[in-house]
């Protein structure tokens, strides 16, 4: 009976660590590989239980080695989204230490890239689009009215659905994967799923290169003929999706992030100067 | 005035802190972070009102992935100081807001590319075993980075006084905001473009065109492309568990497989 308890004591300490790092995610946020340290950070207390603080054989400082490495990689989603993909992550690492040899450590890395555009997507539009707009279309009302009330509103309609999401995510994550993950990737379902979670992460991307860009260019001939309207007409948003594409196939040529935030700055004040574009 | 600058600043602290420790619960916002520094200085009623003017103002602002919007954080502490401390209207509070918050995403645009430059160096901790070391740039370093690169210019616009950070923001030519607004823009598309490499491949570019065309054409908005996509996810998976049983014997039976998919 104590036991259970300590159990549960300590999954309730784990699942509030998935909180508190899915949270604190973007402290490193950087261009190059965005919320990677911080997904590193948040897997660091799973990987430390699995091969110890101190690892006592050269082995197992090697395999904790390999999982921090593994935890750097690219990583982007919605902080409250997040934990349920270190619930996952940390069910999938303890999956792997205790069978090193029929668990394949890449599938960690593939499900996380997987989850993280579709999850993305649709956590950063529902808490910083629909949440956003109905705390604080209300709070500010109530505020123009010079009531205190306002802020307090907007903060509380904030919060509730954020703690609910990313602490219930963690716990989700976490447990779905200690009980399915090794059927799920033994019979191939997984592949199927990360497959289609793609499809849903591309369409998600298209959308958001439709809507969040809103690259123009300001470029008319005497009177009649506006540039942009003429694009327009061919398809809106042409050029937000061709500076994306172009972007993209600057990573595939694998140009130095470096030179992309360069290319990125000075070109886009070179091109606003010269009134190609805005 | 030394004081007032002091909580000033630690404002701007705490509302940079909500995206980067406290997963953006929108503390950040104009409307809370006007009314906060109305609070540490004593006037609240006037710090709802500027908060209610900005907060119209950076409403419909979205951020998703990279892109850096102009930082209303930054844009909204002073504006509100500067409001309250002159006795200014909440209109004349927008004129210092929307100039300082570009000034905020310069300071931002640096910050994530120095941090780009950790990468390397928690690597090589992690090699060198030195693990809390590694840790310790995103926990440690990050949030002191990121409370110092906004406490300092705020305290000092409010110490110095607003007329300084006017005049100063004024030398600040039109080409230059202009071209940072746009290269704002671009970055986003170089966020998007990270996240689609990491999942595209020769099969599956197609759908990245389908949800563009949708929201594009549709003026749909991100998250009913997102329903759209589930549900069209929904319907491949029926035809790709078909196919299966067609292929191969009837190893799986295809409502196993959907079982599995709803169970995540």
């Amino acid at each position: 009976m104590t036991e259970q308890k300590n159990t549960d004591k300590r999954l309730r300490h784990k699942f509030w660590q998935f909180f508190w790092r899915s949270w604190a995610i973007q402290t490193s946020w950087n261009y190059e590989s965005q919320m990677n340290m911080g997904f590193m950070y948040g897997m660091a207390p799973t990987i430390d239980e699995i091969y110890g603080e101190k690892p006592d054989t050269p082995e197992k400082l090697q395999k904790k080695k390999e999982a921090y490495h593994r935890h750097m990689a690219f990583f982007n989603c919605t902080p409250q989204l997040t934990s349920f993909v270190l619930g996952l992550s940390s069910a999938m690492e303890e999956e792997y230490a205790a069978n090193p040899d029929t668990f394949d450590p890449d599938s960690i890395n593939g499900v996380k890239t997987s989850l993280m555009g579709p999850l993305s997507g649709i956590g950063d539009s529902f808490f910083q689009g629909t949440v956003k707009i109905i705390a604080f279309g209300l709070g500010i009302n109530m505020a123009q009215q010079g009531n205190i009330f306002g802020p307090i509103l907007a903060m509380i309609i904030s919060i509730i659905p954020s703690v609910i999401v990313t602490y219930w995510g963690g716990k989700w994550g976490y447990l779905q994967g200690k009980k399915n993950i090794q059927r799920l990737i033994s019979n191939g379902t997984i592949n199927r799923i990360m497959s289609l979670m793609n499809v849903i992460g591309l369409m998600v991307i298209g959308a958001m290169v439709a809507t969040m860009i809103g690259i123009t260019t300001p470029i008319k001939f005497g009177k009649t003929f506006v540039l942009q309207k003429t694009l327009d007409s061919i398809f809106p948003q042409m050029l937000s999706l061709a500076f994306t594409l172009g972007m993209f196939y600057l990573i595939k040529k694998k140009v130095n992030t470096a030179w992309i935030m360069v290319i990125c700055i000075f070109g886009g004040i070179l091109l606003s100067v010269l009134g190609i574009f805005n | 005035m030394f004081w007032k600058a002091f909580v000033v600043g630690l404002v701007g602290v705490f509302a940079m802190f909500d995206s980067r420790l406290l997963g953006r619960e929108n503390f950040e916002q104009p409307l809370i972070v006007s009314t906060l520094v109305g609070l540490v200085l004593g006037d609240v009623s006037k710090g709802l009102l500027v908060g209610a003017t900005l907060e119209l103002v950076s409403m419909g602002i979205v951020q998703v992935g990279a892109a850096v919007p102009p930082d209303m954080v930054l844009g909204s502490v002073v504006a509100s100081a500067f409001a309250i401390l002159s006795h200014t209207s909440a209109q004349a509070a927008l004129t210092v807001a929307l100039p300082v918050a570009v000034l905020g995403q310069l300071v931002a645009i640096v910050i994530r590319m120095l941090f780009s430059s950790f990468n390397q160096l928690v690597e090589n901790a992690i090699d060198a075993g030195k693990f809390r070391k590694a840790r310790s740039y995103h926990i440690v370093y990050g949030p002191i980075i990121y409370g110092l690169l906004y406490f300092v210019p705020v305290f000092l616009a409010i110490f110095l006084g607003t007329n300084v950070v006017t005049s100063f923001v004024k030398m600040i030519p039109d080409w230059l905001t202009n071209g940072l607004t746009l290269a704002s823009k671009i970055l986003p598309a170089y966020g998007f473009a990270l996240l689609m490499s990491t999942m595209i491949d020769k099969k599956n570019a197609v759908y990245l065109f389908l949800g563009f065309f949708i929201a594009a054409y549709g003026k749909m908005t991100v998250i009913s492309v997102a329903i759209f996509a589930v549900i069209f996810a929904i319907i491949l998976n029926k035809f790709m568990s078909n196919n299966e049983n067609n292929n191969a014997a009837p190893k799986t039976s295809s409502s196993d497989d959907l079982d599995d998919l709803e169970e995540l």
